[in-house]
Formats: structure tokens, C-alpha cells, sequence
């Protein structure tokens, strides 16, 4: 048991209650907040209701623990706020001293301990780590665990969820289709340790990031794809972080946008086929705000004849969040819909034939969303967009 | 104070889903957006009890003819973003939230008007406008968390006021919950509704909840204007019907000087040649603390005025090109478009600072543009030592609303509390160099009747004293009132007190035993039961010193204890 606030403590950061300005610009832009309408879910009532507690060093009391769990940690907050609080870290931080308190979601404990069992946070075997290249099979027979300078990271949900699992197809017919020389990790594959990330359990991550990272340069990896932002920005940002800037040097690693932009630049792939279709783009968090990537996935769609994209009216920066990031479909699932469904909304608003995204998370909310709202508006993953465009 | 068995029955009127009385709830409606000295939470009663969020204006008329039966004290609040006390509890009680009221009702093309619920956001409402090709002739700072209703009550202007006047200008209709329920549209309502008897206002709210109102007998003027500024002290705003104008381009210029004598003479002569849409400037300080904080622009000076016009293409760029033109005669620099942009972009964040302190202390009053040279003097002198930044934007008749922001720590409670007479100090400048209050919320309550003038006050107080004689409703706002001070420190003071007495008759035997032989032998101290009776006389003492000070009205306080503060700051600072 460390001392109290000691995680926001070590980083500098238990002051930011006291610098917040109290003006709640975070307020109208946070999804909970929004979805509620009460201060106690917003970032400044949390943040007040920290400022008195690290003052008072008094522990962080269940009912608000379980609020603090209420935030999909879209980084909305951080964005627009006036003093630059670091908010995305700073939530981080109250999750892990709400680890160290033993007061974690029952979600998070769940996913605690299937990582721990199954190194996977759907708790299934790892043998079955493959199971979605079972429609690419002749594609990635040769491929599984050779030596090869790009490696493509497929992550929990696509490898296990049937229903995402075309995101994967897809990267490999790209993959395919350019000639690019690749490798996959298969069983040695385990999970990028994001869950732990967003719960704030830093230091159980360690060991998954460093297999991953092993495995990797092992091969002779130069250059990782990813179709998660989760898994790409575990890797990019949280592990450097975790287990030093050395872990990753010399480990390149792309979203799938902006590596299938490279292949374009670099005249591997070429769209020739006319794409008549409307699509309304939709800014995963963890790519955007998060790594302040928004413009490869609007140059691949530019790059096709035919289409026409629309913007969202809260785009880029100010993207809403699809109601999936921060486990709140774990901890709140019926807030996250909520928050799906007013995506939905907004997407329906800009007339677009369907709705696109590259995340395994936001493809699941807003078809969530699209269910809830009974609306008709299509979803499409920017893989299939691109599979399709290439006629693959 | 709200008794426990009203809570089951607000929560009724209200709905079970909008109503709180929950403890760590009621805290975070219990401030507002100022940091203030622990002390003043310690001694006045600023806890709120409970919490209600109204989704319709029949529920609203409900809730406050329940309220007034039942004398229990409602603060309405918008979204908390303002820093005079306007939306603090004085006597607990129950904060009715209004951000539940936010749709936007109307779009009127043809009359430029649109009508919405006061809790909308304006930043929401700027976006939705925009859809229309439509925008607002003028919105706050606070737009991306204030609330409509909210600004309308504080008063104030804001950016785009420079051109088309404050909030109170851009009004054109209220629907206001009156402190008995009754619901009025304040364009419609003659000047003389609280004359006339048989005037039926259009919803006359649940029958079950309604009670006899009081008949009004004298009111004069126009009813929109009287509410604007007003703090919820006479009724809560509902709905409001604004002014709205064609979607134009804005086009910023941001200036740089060498000092302060250039900057002024500069902004006047802009006024002289054009009608900005925004004027703004920063002082050279603030200017080095957004340094140190990493969001200063990269310019050539460190004064900087930011200057926007709205129009046509065409008109904006005549305008620009004729004040460029101007400014070469006042040493100024014409900044890069990329970074008038950034200035213009950063016309929301006049708290970057804050992150320096951590906390900030500040103030904000009107003062005649031709007089901010002598105003920021005056400043420089009085508050010698102190951490100050300046900005301020000018409204449509040659003010500035002069924004002061010191740097200061509320952790360090003694220096926070003693530093709280520079907000006072300020607007005391202010005046003296011919300016106004801001603001009146509650603490710049001594500034009403000049604020609103003696006429208008005068009105508003008949109005008050006639729908709402025990002061439910949002008192201390606009109109002084007494101290409450809270359970906690009434009995800290009988029980000091208690003590005082009887420990101050045995020190006067010690000191002066033959004077008080003499003439008042039966005064001792001599065993435990003498030292009980004395510690009764003593707290009865102090319950009478309590409520003394309960009648104390607050604006004499702040009055009284301004000059101790100052002193106190010169030696704990």
C-alpha cells in the first residue's frame, strides 16, 4: 500500500485540482457529463471533489470511485482546457490509485484476471490467436512467426471478435495486394496491454509489453501495423514510457491509415476503380486527440475516385467520442449506447451514405449506437473501404 | 433551511431523476467559479442543501410556489462560470440548475431573433446558429460553458460587444418565473401587470400548488430591461429571445506596442476611424506570464491589442486597411494573420495564467477607455509588489471592461484571505477613475444603486419587496442582506465567549481587585460553580454578540473588513 495520491504525487500532478480553473469548458464536451447532465460526472466536479480530498489526504470513497470509472477517457477534456491539465494522465493516475485502494470496476478485475490467465482479454486459449485469418488463410500460412521487417499487430478484439475479425482480412489483402514482405505473431501475439493502461494498472502491463516487444525484434521487425489505436498507441506512447525509450527503438509503428497512405506514396497500391459513395469520417479518440493523427485516414479516402467525404460537426480535435474508449462499456454499458447513439445523430446529420472509422472499439459503439437509435445509417471500417476501392 | 421531509416532495415536483440532496452533489453546487478564502465558507452558510434541475417552466413555476410556501431559500444557478456570488447559497437552501432548459425553441429570419431555453450553452448555440448561417451579435468569454440565461441575469458584455453593445442589448423578450410562480413574458407584459388584478399571466402553473399571489400595485418602465442584470433576485429566466445577425467573416488584426501610452492612444484612434467588432488588449505583464506559461504569441512587442471586424469580405478588409494605415503613427507592429488568428482563437482563455498561482484573485470593472492610462497607474501604485495581469475589452460606448488577474495560492489560507481586498480595491479604482461595477452579484452589492441607477433600483426593490418580502429567492444578490452566519461558527463564538467571561473577571481581580471591591464585589470567580454561572452569562453574551452580527448586512462587512485585509496582506504577504 503506497501513500495516498502517491500515483499523481510522483508525477507532480496532484495540484492540477488546485489549477483548475473551475470555468467547466470540459463539461459540454464530456461524453458522461453530457450524458447526465450533472456536475459529479463532469471532469471539473471530479476535479473538485479531488482538490478536497488530496487536501485532506483522505481516500477516494467507493460511490466516487465508481465515477471516476465514468469517463471514456476521450481526452475531450485535456483539449479544451484552460490551464493545460494534463487530463488524460491525470485520470490515469486516479485510476491506478484506485487500483492501489482495491476498489477497481468488477470489469477491470475480470480483465485483470484473464490477462493474467490468458494473455487476452476475451479469456479464450491462445491457440486461438488465429482464428482470424480464416478467410485470408492461404494469404498468412507462410507468414506466421517468420522473420519479415513489417509485422502486422492484429490485438484482442480483431483476433476474437468474429465480428471484427474482416478488419484483419483486409490489412493482409492490402498487405498482399502492395507485395509487402510481412510476419504475424500468431500465439506469440499477446494482448498490447491497453486495458491496463486505461484501469491505470501500469505496472501489470510490464510483462506483456516486453513479450510483445521481444517477439517483435526477434523476428527482425522494422515496422508494426496496427488497426487498433488502442494496441498503436500502447505501443508508440505507453510503452516507452513503461519500460524505457530503448524497448522500442528502431520499431516503427503505423496505423493502418497511414501505412496504407505510405503504399500510395509509394506507388504500391493505386486506386483506380470509381468508389461513388458519401462517407461521413469519424475520429477515433486514441489515434487523434490522443496522438494528434487525423489526416492520413481524409488523404487514403481523398485518394479515391468517386468519393465524397464529410465532415462531422465536432471533427479533428473536437471529435465526440463514440462511447466506447476508458471501459465504460464495461463499467456503464448502457451510458456508453447512450453516447454512441448522439454520434450516430450527428453522423445522420451530414446526410453521408455510411459512417467510417479505423478502430475495432469504435466500429463496435457506433454499430451499438446505430442499433440503439434504430437508424439508418450504415458503419464501414476504412480497411473495407480500401479493400473495396481496390477491388480485393 | 430545508426541512427533510420537503425533500421526497421537490424531488416530486421536480422528478425523482433531477433532484439531489446528496452530500459530495450539494458540494458542487455550493461554488462558484472564484476560489474563496476558506474562511467565508467557514463563517457564512454557503452549503447548499439540495439540488434541482427543472426541465420545463411549469416545473419551475411549481418548484418556487413550493419554495415560497414552504420559506425555503432557492439559488438559481446557470452553469456556475461567473465569480461574483451571484449563484452562491447565503442560507443553504436549494439550487435550482436551469441547464436542463436548453433548447433552442424558434429561429425568426425575418425578425433576426431566436428563442431558447436560458440553460443552453452558448458555445451550442453558437454552433446550431452557424448551421442557419446565422451567429450572435455578441457572446461571452465564458461562451463554451456559460449558459444563456446565466449571462442575461449577471449582465456584462462580451466579444462582439464593442460593435453591437452588452447582453442587455441584445435581448428582446424574457419568460420569467415570477418568486410566486407565475410565469410573464416580459415584452408582453404591460408596465403596468403589477397593477392590474385581472391580468392573467399565460400559465398559471399547477392548481394544487398555486397560491393567492400578492396584488402589485406599482411598476413602471420596460419589464425585459428591468430582468437583465438582475441575478435571479426577482424571478428566474426561463426563456429568452435574442438578437441574432447574418453570418460574416471576422477579421482579426493583432497590434503590438512598445508600452502602454501607445496602446491606449492607439485604441482610442481605432474607435475614432471604425466600429471593431472585438478590441482587446493585454498588458506587457500579462504578456510575461502567458511567457511562462508557453502561450504567448510570438510578437514584436509585449503589449498586444487584438482588433476584429465583422461584415462583408469587403467591409472588413476597408476597415482593416484604414486602421493599419493608422497605426504606424503609434509605433505599432502589425502582427502575422497566423497569429491574430491564434489571439482570436484564444478569445475564451483569459485564464492560462492561472496554472502560475495555482490560484488567482481577480477583478473585473468598467473604466472609460480615455481613462485606462491613469486606471492602470493608479493599479501599478496601490498594488506594488503583487503579481498583476491586465486585459480588457471594450464595449460600445468607450468602457473597457478591465479584467485584473493576481497571482496568488489558496493553500496558504492566511495570505489567500488577507489578498482578498485586492478584488475590492480594484473596482474602488475603478470608480474613482470615473468607471462602474461590473457586475452586482452579491459581493459588489454596495455598488447597486449607482450600478443601476437610483430609478431603476428603486423599482427593482418595490418589485422585490412586493413578490418576495421574505427574501426566498437568491437573497443577498442585488439587494444587501444580513450575515447568516453558520451554525458552526455561532456556537464557536457563545462558547469562546463562555470562556472569555469568566476567565476575564479572574485576570480583573489579578489586575484591578480594589476597583472591583469597591464597586462591584459580587462579580468572582472564586470556585467551579461561580466559574459555571459566569461561563452561562458569557455564551448568552455571545449569542447576543451572534445575532448582532447576523444583522450586519454583508456589503458592510466587506466595507469594514477591506481596509484590515490590506493590512493584513502588507504583512503576510
Amino acid at each position: 500500500m503506497t501513500k495516498p495520491y502517491e500515483p499523481l504525487r510522483i508525477e507532480g500532478l496532484d495540484i492540477e485540482p488546485t489549477v483548475c480553473a473551475r470555468c467547466g469548458f470540459c463539461t459540454f464536451v464530456c461524453p458522461a457529463y453530457l450524458d447526465t447532465l450533472w456536475d459529479s460526472q463532469s471532469p471539473r466536479g471530479k476535479l473538485y471533489q479531488l482538490r478536497d480530498l488530496i487536501k485532506k489526504k483522505q481516500p477516494i470513497p467507493p460511490d466516487f470511485a465508481a465515477r471516476i470509472f465514468n469517463c471514456t477517457l476521450c481526452g475531450a477534456c485535456q483539449e479544451i482546457c484552460q490551464t493545460n491539465i494534463p487530463l488524460l494522465r491525470f485520470w490515469q493516475l486516479t485510476r491506478q490509485e484506485i487500483g492501489e485502494l482495491d476498489e477497481w470496476p468488477e470489469i477491470v478485475n475480470y480483465i485483470d484476471g484473464a490477462l493474467k490467465e490468458t494473455q487476452n482479454i476475451m479469456e479464450m486459449d491462445q491457440t486461438d490467436r488465429t482464428l482470424w485469418t480464416d478467410m485470408v488463410d492461404d494469404l498468412v500460412e507462410d507468414r506466421l512467426g517468420i522473420e519479415a521487417e513489417v509485422a502486422y499487430f492484429a490485438g484482442c478484439n480483431i483476433s476474437f471478435k468474429g465480428t471484427l475479425a474482416h478488419m484483419g482480412e483486409n490489412t493482409i489483402k492490402v498487405m498482399n495486394a502492395a507485395g509487402v514482405d510481412f510476419t504475424i505473431l500468431g500465439e506469440e501475439e499477446q494482448c498490447c496491454g491497453n486495458p491496463y493502461f486505461v484501469a491505470g494498472g501500469f505496472e501489470k502491463a510490464k510483462e506483456l509489453a516486453r513479450h510483445n516487444i521481444i517477439k517483435l525484434k526477434e523476428l527482425g521487425v522494422k515496422t508494426v501495423i496496427f488497426n487498433c489505436p488502442g494496441c498503436h498507441r500502447a505501443f508508440a506512447h505507453e510503452y516507452p514510457h513503461l519500460i524505457g525509450k530503448e524497448s522500442t527503438e528502431g520499431l516503427e509503428f503505423l496505423p493502418f491509415s497511414e501505412f496504407v497512405l505510405r503504399l500510395l506514396n509509394e506507388g504500391k497500391i493505386k486506386f483506380t476503380k470509381n468508389y461513388p459513395h458519401v462517407v461521413a469520417w469519424h475520429d477515433p479518440c486514441e489515434l487523434g486527440r490522443h496522438q494528434d493523427i487525423y489526416n492520413p485516414a481524409r488523404e487514403v479516402l481523398n485518394a479515391i475516385p468517386g468519393i465524397e467525404v464529410r465532415e462531422l460537426k465536432h471533427n479533428r480535435n473536437k471529435a465526440r467520442c463514440c462511447g466506447g474508449g476508458g471501459l465504460l462499456k464495461g463499467t456503464d454499458p448502457l451510458m456508453s449506447v447512450r453516447i454512441s447513439g448522439r454520434r450516430i445523430e450527428e453522423a445522420e446529420k451530414t446526410g453521408a451514405e455510411f459512417l467510417a472509422s479505423e478502430c475495432p472499439s469504435c466500429t463496435m459503439s457506433l454499430n451499438d449506437g446505430i442499433e440503439h437509435k434504430e437508424s439508418k445509417m450504415k458503419f464501414k471500417d476504412l480497411s473495407q473501404i480500401v479493400v473495396e476501392a481496390l477491388g480485393l | 433551511m430545508i426541512d427533510k421531509k420537503h425533500f421526497q416532495q421537490l424531488a416530486d415536483i421536480v422528478g425523482e431523476d433531477f433532484f439531489s440532496a446528496e452530500g459530495y452533489m450539494t458540494h458542487l453546487y455550493s461554488h462558484d467559479i472564484a476560489a474563496l478564502p476558506g474562511i467565508v465558507n467557514d463563517v457564512m452558510n454557503t452549503q447548499a442543501e439540495a439540488i434541482a434541475q427543472p426541465t420545463t417552466s411549469e416545473i419551475l413555476s411549481n418548484l418556487l410556489k413550493f419554495c415560497k410556501k414552504e420559506n425555503i431559500p432557492v439559488i438559481p444557478r446557470g452553469h456556475g462560470t461567473s465569480g461574483y456570488g451571484g449563484a452562491l447559497p447565503t442560507k443553504g437552501g436549494l439550487v435550482i440548475e436551469m441547464t436542463r432548459i436548453n433548447q433552442i425553441f424558434h429561429i425568426n429570419k425575418g425578425a433576426m431573433t431566436v428563442e431558447v431555453g436560458a440553460g443552453i450553452i452558448w458555445g451550442k448555440l453558437l454552433e446550431d446558429l452557424e448551421e442557419e448561417d446565422l451567429t450572435l451579435a455578441a457572446y461571452p468569454s465564458s461562451a463554451p460553458s456559460s449558459t444563456v440565461g446565466g449571462w442575461v441575469a449577471a449582465g456584462g458584455s462580451g466579444i462582439g460587444s464593442t460593435k453591437y453593445g452588452g447582453i442587455r442589448e441584445q435581448v428582446v423578450d424574457l419568460e420569467v418565473v415570477l418568486p410566486d410562480g407565475q410565469i410573464i413574458r416580459t415584452e408582453n407584459t404591460p408596465s403596468d401587470f403589477f397593477e392590474d388584478e385581472t391580468q392573467e399571466p399565460f400559465f398559471k402553473g399547477d392548481e394544487k400548488l398555486q397560491y393567492a399571489a400578492d396584488v402589485y400595485n406599482e411598476t413602471d418602465g420596460n419589464m425585459t430591461s428591468l430582468f437583465v442584470d438582475s441575478n435571479g433576485a426577482l424571478g428566474i429566466i426561463s426563456k429568452v429571445v435574442l438578437k441574432v445577425i447574418p453570418l460574416r467573416t471576422i477579421k482579426p488584426l493583432l497590434f503590438s506596442f512598445p508600452n502602454q501610452e501607445q496602446t491606449f492612444g492607439a485604441m482610442q484612434e481605432i474607435l475614432r476611424l471604425s466600429k471593431p467588432y472585438y478590441l482587446h488588449f493585454i498588458t506587457s505583464e500579462f504578456y510575461g506570464m502567458l511567457t511562462e506559461v508557453d502561450h504567448a504569441p510570438s510578437t514584436q512587442n509585449e503589449w498586444l491589442v487584438l482588433c476584429a471586424f465583422e461584415g462583408s469580405e469587403e467591409q472588413t478588409e476597408d476597415e482593416a486597411m484604414r486602421i493599419i494605415n493608422a497605426m504606424k503613427m503609434y509605433h505599432a507592429t502589425l502582427e502575422s494573420e497566423e497569429i491574430a488568428h491564434h489571439e482570436w482563437d484564444e478569445r475564451f482563455y483569459p485564464m492560462r495564467i492561472k496554472r502560475l498561482g495555482p490560484s488567482l484573485a481577480p477583478s473585473e470593472v468598467y473604466v472609460p477607455l480615455n481613462r485606462m492610462d491613469d486606471f492602470i497607474d493608479h493599479c501599478n501604485r496601490h498594488f506594488k509588489g503583487e503579481r498583476m495581469a491586465i486585459e480588457g475589452a471594450v464595449n460600445n460606448q468607450d468602457e473597457v471592461a478591465v479584467l485584473t488577474w493576481f497571482l496568488d495560492d489558496e493553500r496558504r489560507r492566511i495570505p489567500f484571505l488577507f489578498g482578498w481586498y485586492r478584488s475590492l480595491d480594484v473596482i474602488n479604482i475603478g470608480v474613482k477613475n470615473g468607471g462602474r461595477a461590473y457586475s452586482i452579484g452579491m459581493w459588489n452589492v454596495a455598488h447597486s444603486s449607482k450600478f443601476y441607477g437610483k430609478e431603476d433600483y428603486t423599482k427593482m426593490a418595490n418589485l422585490k419587496q412586493k413578490t418576495d418580502s421574505k427574501g426566498y429567492l437568491n437573497s443577498h444578490k442585488v439587494f444587501p442582506g444580513p450575515l447568516y452566519l453558520s451554525t458552526r461558527i455561532g456556537i464557536l463564538i457563545m462558547l469562546a465567549a463562555g470562556f472569555i467571561v469568566p476567565i476575564a473577571i479572574m485576570f480583573a481581580w489579578w489586575l484591578i481587585p480594589s476597583v472591583l471591591t469597591a464597586y462591584v464585589p459580587w462579580i468572582v470567580v472564586n470556585n467551579l460553580t461561580s466559574f459555571l454561572v459566569w461561563f452561562i452569562v458569557g455564551v448568552l453574551i455571545g449569542f447576543v454578540v451572534q445575532e448582532f452580527v447576523n444583522l450586519i448586512p454583508i456589503s458592510v462587512i466587506l466595507s469594514i473588513g477591506t481596509p484590515f485585509l490590506r493590512f493584513g496582506r502588507k504583512i503576510f504577504h
